[in-house]
């Protein structure tokens, strides 16, 4: 994907993109309340790419999404600096396309005009928020899956009826009115909604009419194909590091046991399953999971807690040894519910989780035993009264600095009670019963400064 | 910029001595009309009021507004040091951290000096509206903390009665009852014993003993001591500071309204 430096110059979008304010330094021009936003948008897109507003697929609520007719639809991963850190972009003129707007024709207002805006700094604008909305493809499928999926006939769990083409387009156009609007401009995106549908639908033929049905077990083949291309390449480090790691590690007991399984996994299965995914996907794996980093440090919560749940149950590790499928194996779980819970409506997660294509009965049994072995670990620890092991080593550093400042501000009040004289303590325990405050006889007065 | 000067260590220590188990940290308000202090007990049923005015002080400057929050128990600690006939001086930048405080023995050339760290303390500030008294008690400092000692040991309570006849103090305990009752009288040799009741109407109200034994920690400051009663306010204990000035001590206490349960 290519990188560019631009805010959405060319692009038709809705989105509230003004130009900055055309004044010279002096007289510091009113901040707009529609200040400029920082995009990265694909390459070479058609001119005719928008920003859309679509349903978003996991949770349902509008979001906006990039599409290009040609090149399909993209979402926007919000990027941004921890709220402490006060950063902010400073946006300019392109230097270059000055020199040669110049250079070139010397003449008319254009020069004139671009000269004026550029001047140092004086053209630019400053935002307050260093916000970046990085444009990476989403696969089409996910945007129709809750058309696909209504949200009735899951519930009942019996089987849907067969539909045809039209009425599942219908049934999009239902969700959201932008569809509507698109399949009407760009006719071309029916065939790429048709085959995207057929990949994940059972499909039955009546006359020349094709209908189709969602199918659960096409659709985990795909996400779980998915999911192992975005594991082939490695999951992002802290996904790796949250998820793998320290889900399969394995606890020290009294006697050392070394972890041992950090020599052995990524490297010896991770080849094999490259090889079966081809090339042609190794461009959309990167993406991915580029998302799923992404994501993490926008902090998207839903995601960040539904792996929480997944992995708390997976935390535990077995006694000696990890078996070197494990690793993957863990991985590919924490792919495919990172797929499941971002891009899935609610109605179709159960069955995809469920499903009993990818056998994860070893991973399983692996984290059950691992979890055995933590629970005597910490049942071990407690006894001994070590006071370094007091802790259970998953806390995180947040509850620790909270249980410092409880413990701080409860040696404050305790050091505080302790100077207090007795006739404080004394006064402490009058019966004030029957005696009104002070504060109902008297007025409060504003304090005087 | 604060530059105090008191002639008498003595006067600022038993004021802080007297309002310390009160009130824990509390603003001392400086301003050019003097040192001002208003405080509430933990409970908020007592207020203790102070105005030291600048003739009490030897000099006194104030350019400013500034509020001294200090904790008292660390007040306490720095004027032990001083001997009760040392000349003090507080001292504070405009916007100060640290309040200053020097203690002048004349009759050794000695001067000790203190820096006390500064708080900031929210403090609410109630506006005490003039009342006109149903009646009015003066009587020795000494007499009313007697009184008080006296009945406390009875009781958690007293109820004091302003007739004609007098003023009187009742209480009744688990052990039984007692009363104290002083009439109105001129000591013309020692008029510092006079016992004078000004009344409009008679009142009669309930106080809690613990709270006004605290108050009498004040004793030593004045010979005197004004009680204020009217019915359903507070009753305003006074008194006076460094006679001839308006400087004053006071406190307030909430009356016990229906607490016959």
């Amino acid at each position: 994907m290519a990188r560019t430096r631009s805010k959405p110059k060319a692009s038709t979008a809705k989105e509230p993109t003004p130009e900055p304010p055309q004044s010279t330094a002096k007289p510091l021009p009113p901040s707009t309340n529609n200040p400029p936003k920082v995009f990265v948008l694909p390459n070479n897109t058609s001119p005719e790419s928008r920003i859309v507003t679509l349903d978003n697929p996991a949770n349902g609520a509008p979001s906006r999404y990039y599409f290009c007719p040609s090149k399909g639809f993209f979402e926007f991963t919000r990027i941004a600096a921890p709220k402490k850190d006060c950063k902010s972009w400073l946006i300019t003129p392109d230097r270059a396309s000055k020199d040669i707007s110049q250079d070139g024709r010397a003449n008319g207002e254009s020069a004139a005009q671009e000269a004026d805006t550029a001047e140092g700094l004086g053209g630019g604008y400053l935002t307050n928020k260093a916000d970046m909305f990085l444009a990476t493809p989403i696969d089409l499928l996910f945007l129709i899956l809750p058309a696909l999926a209504p949200k009735a006939a899951a519930k009942q769990g019996d089987k849907q009826y067969f539909l045809s083409l039209e009425d599942h387009l219908d049934a999009l156009a239902s969700l959201s009115r932008q569809w509507k609007v698109l399949f009407s401009q760009y006719p071309s995106l029916k065939d790429k909604v048709e085959r995207r549908m057929a990949a994940v639908c059972d499909t039955v033929t009546a006359g020349d009419e094709t209908m189709y049905r969602v199918s659960s077990e096409k659709l985990t083949r795909v996400l779980t194909r998915k999911a192992e291309r975005m594991c082939a390449q490695g999951l992002p480090p802290s996904m790796e590091e949250r998820f793998i790691k320290t889900a399969l590690e394995v606890p020290i007991m009294n006697v050392l046991r070394s972890d041992t399984f950090t020599a052995a996994p990524t490297p010896a299965d991770t080849p094999a399953i490259t090889d079966t995914q081809t090339t042609t996907t190794s461009t959309l794996t990167r993406t991915e999971s580029e998302i799923s980093t992404t994501t993490t440090v926008a902090s998207q919560t839903t995601a960040a807690t539904s792996f929480t749940s997944t992995t708390d149950d997976a935390a535990p590790h077995s006694a000696l040894s990890t078996p070197p499928e494990i690793p993957h194996l863990l991985r590919l779980r924490t792919s495919l519910t990172y797929l499941t819970t971002s891009y899935l409506p609610p109605t179709l997660r159960t069955p995809i989780t469920s499903a009993p294509d990818p056998d994860f009965t070893p991973l399983d049994t692996h984290l059950a035993a691992l979890a055995k072995l933590r629970a005597e670990a910490l049942a071990l620890r407690s006894i001994s009264d070590n006071i370094s092991r007091k802790r259970g080593h998953d806390e995180d550093e947040g509850a620790a600095m909270e249980r410092e400042e409880k413990k701080r501000r409860k040696e404050e009040e305790e050091k505080k009670k302790k100077s207090e004289s007795r006739a404080v303590k004394q006064l402490k325990k009058v019966d004030t019963s029957g005696m009104r405050k002070l504060s109902s006889f008297f007025v409060k007065k504003p304090v005087a400064k | 910029m604060l530059e105090a000067r008191l002639s008498q260590a003595n006067l600022f220590k038993k004021v802080v001595d007297a309002i310390k188990d009160l009130v824990q940290d509390c603003n001392f308000d400086c301003n050019d009309s003097g040192i001002n202090l208003q405080a509430m007990d933990n409970s908020h049923v007592a207020l203790v009021s102070m105005s030291l005015k600048t003739d009490a002080f030897t000099s006194f400057r104030c350019d400013r507004n500034i509020a001294l929050g200090i904790n008292l128990g660390s007040l306490t600690k720095v004027l032990r040091a001083a001997g009760n006939d040392d000349v003090l001086s507080l001292k504070a930048e405009d916007a100060p951290d640290v309040v200053n405080i020097v203690f002048e023995s004349s009759s050794q050339d000695r001067i000790s000096e203190y820096d006390i760290k500064l708080m900031d303390i929210d403090q609410e500030h109630l506006g005490i509206p003039e009342t006109d008294y149903a009646a009015q008690v003066t009587m020795p400092a000494a007499e009313f903390q007697r009184i008080c000692r006296d009945l406390s040991a009875l009781s958690e309570s007293v109820a004091i009665e302003v007739s004609k006849d007098g003023v009187k103090f009742t209480c009744t305990g688990d052990i039984g009852s007692g009363s104290v009752q002083l009439r109105s009288n001129t000591n013309v040799e020692n008029p510092k014993e006079s016992i004078e009741i000004e009344m409009t109407e008679p009142v009669a109200l309930t106080f809690s003993l613990k709270y006004l034994v605290n108050f009498c920690k004040a004793s030593g400051l004045s010979d005197k001591v004004k009680l204020k009663l009217s019915a359903e306010v507070p009753l305003l204990v006074e008194y006076p500071l460094s006679e001839g000035t308006n400087s004053f001590l006071q406190f307030y206490l909430a009356p016990k309204i229906g607490d016959e349960e």
